[in-house]
Parts: C-alpha cells; structure tokens; sequence
C-alpha cells in the first residue's frame, strides 16, 4: 500500500516538474511583441516582399506578374519608410525576435526555390508564394502585431496597412487564376 | 375748297386718333435672349482603406468629382475599358479633379482591384 502510494506521490511529482519545466516556453510564446520588435517585425516583412518582387522583376515576361510585382515593390516600400519616419520619431529601434527570424528563414528557403524556377514555373511560384505570403502577413498583423502595439501611432500604421495587405492578396489572387487555369 | 379743308381736317382726326391707339398699346417687349446657365456641382471622393468612398456617383454631365488620396500609397484614377482618361499617379494626401460628360466605370490601374462608377443622369 506504502508502495502504491509513494509511485503515486512521486508520479504526481513527476506530472508537476514537467508541467513547470514546459511553462516557460508556453509563456514565452504567448508573450507580448514590444514596440520595438513589432516595428522589426513591419520592417522585416516589407522588405522580404520586396525583394520577392525584384526576383520577379529579373524573371519574368509576364506582363501582369511584372505589374504586380512592381506594385509591390513600390506599396512595401512606401509602408518601410513610413515605419521609419514613425519609429526615428518616437526614438524606437527596431529590435530582433523570433517572429522576425522566423519571416528571415522562410524568406531565405522561398528566395532560393524562386531561383531555381524559369518560365511560366516561376511565374505560378512567384504568384502561389505571395498569396501563401499574405495569407500569412495579414494574419499576424490583425492577430499579434495590431493587438500587441501600445504606442497608437504605431498600431494606426498598422491598421492602415492592412486593407493595403488585403488587397495585394486580392490582385494576387486574380494574377494566380491566369496561371490554374 | 371747303371739300379739301373738310378732308384735310378728317385726316387729321385719323392721324390722332391712331396716334393715340398707338399709344394706348403696350409696346412690345424686346427679345430676350435667356442664357441657361446650368449649376454643376462638385462630389468629393476619397481614397481610404483601399477604396473609393462612394464607389458609385450619379451625376449631370459637366459636374466635377475631385478624387482625394487618404491612403498610406500612391494612387491612379483611370477609366477602364479603353483608357481614355487617367489621373496619373498621385500620392497620399493629393488630388485630382474630372468634369464629367459621360458615364464611366473607371479603377486603379495600380491596385486593379479598386473599382469606381460614375453614373451620368
């Protein structure tokens, strides 16, 4: 019965150190984006997506695939320097975490599968990538980066941003029919 | 004698007395050219959160829609089925201005799928 009840204590015991060990990593992931790291993480995906375009502005014939990528290039950038001015104003630096990491490696995997494509291959890659993109994209910005910004000038960037990201991924969807057809 | 002096003085009477139907009258009114000065007016249409607000404007030919760009990117106000007139681009917190004479669907050439209409009643 001693036997039983001390498997029992020490099984308990053993549940509850594990459960503790886990929570730092639950906590860290359910941990709130500061300022700063938000404003690296606006940066960061802009700027992944233009250099997305540039590749396509180097691949592709395609008339409207360059037209979009054009847009592209031409809307992030837009978005980045109003992220600068905004951030040089209330004296942030964009600081490095793991979202921006995260965007950094799937851009790195992204650029060299893009590269590797020719023709009407890359024209569906590009276009498949970039309504994947901002599918992702939107998400994080109305689920974390908007929720999380404290200062209001920032979160209002990011609200203005996002009818801009959701018709990218609008125009991007049209582009991608021409090529499902 | 007394015959030319009696017609003389008959004259005279029918002189007066046309004189004086004459004046009687109302005198005619000169013509007026009345100049139909229609009074166009002017919409405002704003550009934000991606969309022109109102997309859909019923007018009289010769009205003036002025398109304000309140987004955070550069915009373009283009008739869209042959092109015949376009804003060029124009950036945030500019405008641009039409006098309109007939109906046109038009968009955004840079974001295609930003569509407006004007309805010419």
């Amino acid at each position: 019965m001693k036997i039983k009840q001390s498997i029992a204590v020490l099984t308990t015991f053993a549940i509850v150190c594990v459960a503790l060990l886990c929570m730092p990593a639950i906590g860290q992931k359910n941990a709130r984006l500061t300022d700063p790291e938000i404003a690296s993480v606006a940066v960061t995906a802009n700027q992944i997506d233009i250099e997305y375009a540039q590749i396509a502005r180097k691949k592709s014939k395609n008339a409207d695939v360059l037209k979009f990528a054009e847009t592209m290039a031409k809307d992030h950038q837009s978005v980045i320097d109003q992220a600068v001015v905004l951030v040089t104003k209330l004296g942030v630096t964009p600081k490095d975490n793991a979202t921006t990491k995260s965007f950094l490696a799937g851009a790195t995997k992204t650029k060299a599968m893009l590269n590797s494509k020719k023709g009407n291959a890359f024209n569906k890659a590009y276009i498949d990538n970039e309504v994947a993109y901002h599918k992702a994209a939107i998400n994080e910005v109305e689920k974390v980066l908007i929720p999380d910004a404290t200062n209001s000038e920032l979160k209002s960037l990011l609200q203005s941003a996002l009818p801009l990201f959701k018709t990218h991924l609008e125009h991007a969807e049209m582009v991608q029919k021409e090529f499902n057809k | 004698m007394a015959n030319t002096y009696s017609i003389l003085k008959n004259s005279t009477y029918l002189l007066c007395l046309i004189f004086l139907l004459n004046s009687c009258t109302s005198t005619p009114e000169k013509p007026v050219h009345k100049v139909e000065k229609a009074i166009h007016k002017v919409y405002n249409v704003e550009i934000k959160q991606m969309q022109f607000q109102p997309a859909e404007l019923t007018l009289q030919k010769g009205d003036t829609v002025v398109w304000t760009n309140r987004d955070i990117v550069t915009h373009d106000v283009t008739e869209e089925k042959n092109k015949l007139w376009t804003s060029g681009p124009f950036a945030p917190g500019q405008s641009w201005s039409l006098v309109v004479t007939e109906s046109a669907d038009y968009y955004c050439s840079i974001h295609v799928v930003m569509k407006g209409r004007l309805i010419v009643e």
